[in-house]
């Protein structure tokens, strides 16, 4: 059975590509600087297919709003790697905004395969 | 008399840690979330000259994305089959692409609905992931090339996106 379960792994060699984003509701919170909130954010990458992931920030009408994330807004995550991020936002767009996503980055590797852009969008409320 | 020391200390620290690792917690929490997995990479199948297709009739393999959700009617899955090549040799004729998305398997009998009642418009297929658990879906894309040409030697590539947003 182990054996069975190993042959299956290695055949579907694709079980772990999973693109991971939390919370799914971030709040907006207050920080030191006056004018700016920020929301806490947690990026999960299981995909080992990629190392970046981009963050932006829309309203409805999926508009892109100003923000800035600690550490920029191309994030570095290592497979099998979580890390944690701020976005700021001006306190002034907070009405705005109404998500917050990060999508994945894939690099052209000359492979005929199809690639899969993930892309993970939090809703503020 | 230092021996003696010595060796009560070693004894008291022996017993010490035998004592303090009796229980080690494991902690954890389930939260609202969506996981995204590229369950089977795509291939193009090139079975005739001027078509290169994802179907298993020619030679391809249909991407299959799965969506996992913890609890139910908090996310919605949207999936844009490609429309253009990320990679691929000069083209100087149009490609023509046709592609569509269904479940291909589910963990849970009710998700078998997404299909009825998912919305496509374009090259876009929203699902609303109404029930929790993981959804597989299946896209099919097709590129076809000018009015029976042959597609040009060379590498191809096409762009999948899966997203779950929040609702």
């Amino acid at each position: 059975m182990k054996y069975i379960i190993l042959l299956l792994t290695m055949i579907s060699g694709q079980a772990s590509l999973a693109h991971d984003f939390t919370p799914t509701y971030p709040k907006l919170e207050t920080t030191h600087q006056s004018g700016v909130l920020k929301a806490s954010m947690k990026l999960f990458n299981k995909r080992d297919d990629i190392r970046f992931y981009r963050v932006g920030v829309f309203d409805n009408e999926w508009n892109k709003i100003p923000f800035i994330v600690s550490g920029g807004k191309t994030i570095n995550v290592e497979y099998l790697d979580t890390k944690r991020f701020d976005v700021y936002i001006q306190e002034s767009r907070r009405r705005d905004v109404a998500y917050i996503c990060t999508k994945s980055l894939t690099l052209q590797d000359g492979s005929t395969k199809s690639i899969l852009n993930s892309r993970i969008c939090s809703k503020v409320k | 008399m230092f021996n003696k020391t010595l060796i009560s200390c070693a004894l008291l620290l022996t017993f010490s840690n035998t004592v303090l690792a009796e229980e080690i917690p494991i902690s954890g929490s389930v939260e609202s979330k969506c996981i995204v997995t590229q369950d089977t990479a795509g291939v193009y199948g090139n079975a005739s000259p001027e078509t290169l297709s994802t179907a298993t009739a020619d030679g391809g393999v249909h991407p299959v994305v799965r969506f996992d959700v913890i609890q139910a009617d908090y996310y919605m899955a949207r999936i844009t089959h490609p429309t253009s090549f990320t990679e691929s040799p000069a083209l100087n004729d149009t490609v023509t692409w046709t592609g569509a998305t269904s479940v291909d398997q589910v963990s849970d009998s009710g998700m078998s609905a997404y299909d009825s009642n998912k919305v496509e418009y374009d090259n876009v297929t929203e699902v609303d992931l109404s029930i929790a658990g993981s959804t597989w879906f299946q896209v099919e894309s097709e590129a076809d090339y000018g009015y029976g040409k042959a597609f040009p030697g060379g590498q191809y590539q096409a762009v999948v996106t899966a997203e779950c947003i929040a609702i």
